[in-house]
């Protein structure tokens, strides 16, 4: 059985009614546990007529009210500081993590006990082994280990799987990648950026990555794991394999891998998780092949009960036979598409900042890039790209043309929307470790005159 | 719904429920090293329980 492709075979490859069956006793168990150990949620449960026996179906789960992330704070601020959402007493805890935090919002404060702790670790399995990791791997993570979750269950996994694992935190860019070539790492964990920014680091360091023992990168944290020419730089950079993974802290793990096949987006972990798609304007559920907001339901974590919860988060949901690996858990085509928070209005276009670095990675002479907005003339929005061209001198007329080149192809992929795109001094704008920052939104105005910028 | 078991995985369902039966009836005569290593190892027997469908709650009461 270690031979299996599979970390889980049972539940990885049972037949959809036997896995929508067990999603089901879950989703009843996970109402009962919820409905006795926390008053918050079983009020929403109670008011909005739900009980764990009125579940009959899981089209029953509609009937179960939305959780918002804005709920979730400001439970957190009456009740601080973690809101009235903990099923079990904050001493049954061993672990504490909070969100990476975007400026200005609360972040999100999670417990879990030593069984969650596990169960993280266990979905990471998951997509470590479905992606060909194996105990004879050598595991480096490039990662800061911090309150940030990031990594940290992914860690545990490769401990669990017997990996051995090279813990990279409080490391400089060029110590890390020094210690992947002399450790003689197989597999690198990192977000998608920070491992573009070590290929560079090595090629400045006169390492060959290409050539070192690599051969498969985890990436994580950002949406770009899985728009194809970030990808393909990286693996091209490496020499390796990239897979994406997604997860949250809000769940304290991912509940999306790519597997070995590499199918163009990452299995849902369907007997731990009910993932639904949903449209984000009228909550209406999205059929396969279409884009809509990811909905999530968890069966992990018995300590912060997860129900329906709204993750802003775009996705494509498509039949599991898309891939051929033989999982039956269905599949997020192109990953996490985006999310609906990132979207930036500009001059009645909407621009996502995934789409926008889907282009610029197809042009591989840029190395950095920044996305700028701003408002022209106290009331015009505008939008401009900042790159870094190394190796192409400023006055060369091959950087124009690559300027050009980018010009149009982003204002071809948005209805005509004029870019600016200008080159920058190298090392100028910031490199980023964990999730990367590029958008710079500077306008006084947002969307219309009555959106203006509180300065 | 709960899924047939192989003698390995059921030997190990039985090695979860004797172990939680030590620690709920008698986890007050061990000492701290076995307490606390018992509960480490029930936290990892959890997920086979789990992942062989046999629905084995919740435990934070034990420490877990």
């Amino acid at each position: 059985m270690n031979d299996s492709p599979y970390w889980n075979p049972r539940h990885e490859t049972m037949p959809r009614d036997e896995l929508e069956a067990l999603q089901l006793r879950k989703l009843t168990n996970l109402l009962e546990w919820t409905d006795a150990q926390v008053p918050w949620h079983a009020k929403r449960l109670r008011d909005a007529g739900v009980t764990a026996d009125s579940i009959q179906s899981l089209d029953d789960l509609r009937r179960i009210p939305f959780l918002t992330r804005e709920e979730w704070m400001q439970g957190q601020l009456d009740q601080p500081p973690y809101g009235p959402i903990l099923a079990a007493p904050e001493e049954a805890a061993t672990r504490y993590h909070m969100t990476s935090g975007t400026t200005g919002r609360t972040p999100i404060r999670v417990l879990d006990s030593l069984k969650d702790w596990e169960w993280i670790a266990e979905m990471w399995c998951y997509g470590f082994w479905g992606f060909g990791i194996r105990p004879a791997d050598v595991v480096f993570f490039a990662f800061g280990y911090s309150t940030f979750i990031g990594f940290w269950g992914a860690h545990y996994a490769c401990e669990k799987m017997g990996c051995l694992v090279l813990p990279g935190g409080a490391m400089t860019t060029d110590q890390r990648v020094k210690q992947i070539a002399e450790m003689g790492a197989t597999v690198v964990c990192s977000t998608p950026t920070y491992a573009l920014r070590m290929a560079q680091e090595a090629k400045a360091l006169g390492i060959d990555l290409a050539g070192s023992a690599v051969q498969r990168v985890i990436l994580s944290g950002e949406p770009a794991g899985s728009i194809p020419a970030t990808k393909e730089l990286i693996e091209e950079l490496w020499g390796a394999k990239a897979g994406d993974t997604a997860g949250m802290t809000e769940l304290g793990t991912i509940m999306m891998f790519e597997c070995d096949h590499q199918p163009g987006g990452a299995h849902i972990i369907e007997d731990h998780y009910i993932e639904e798609v949903i449209d984000p304007e009228t909550d209406e559920p999205i059929p396969y092949g279409e884009m809509g907001e990811r909905v999530v339901t968890s069966f992990g974590r018995g300590f912060i009960p997860v129900i329906r919860y709204r993750t802003r988060d775009f996705v494509v949901k498509v039949p599991h036979d898309r891939c051929g690996c033989g999982r039956t858990f269905d599949i997020y085509d192109g990953g996490i598409r985006g999310r609906v928070d990132d979207m930036k209005l500009v001059r009645g276009t909407n621009v996502y900042p995934r789409a926008v670095e889907a282009i610029i990675r197809e042009f591989s002479e840029i190395d950095e890039f920044q996305i700028h907005l701003y408002t022209a003339e106290g009331i015009r929005d505008e939008i401009e790209i900042l790159v870094e061209l190394p190796g192409i001198p400023a006055d060369d007329p091959e950087s124009k043309k690559i300027l050009t080149a980018l010009s149009t192809a982003l204002a071809e992929a948005h209805e005509g929307l004029r870019f600016g795109v200008k080159e920058v001094d190298i090392g100028s704008l910031p490199r980023f470790e964990l999730k990367a920052k590029r958008v710079e939104d500077e306008r006084i105005v947002i969307g219309t005159e009555d959106e203006r910028r509180q300065t | 719904m709960s899924a047939e078991l192989n003698q390995a995985e059921a030997k190990l369902v039985e090695c979860y429920r004797s172990l939680e039966t030590v620690l709920r009836e008698h986890g007050h005569q061990l000492a701290p090293f076995a307490h606390r290593n018992s509960i480490k190892a029930l936290a990892a027997l959890w997920q086979i329980m789990n992942g062989l469908d046999q629905d084995p709650g919740q435990i934070y009461d034990l420490g877990a």
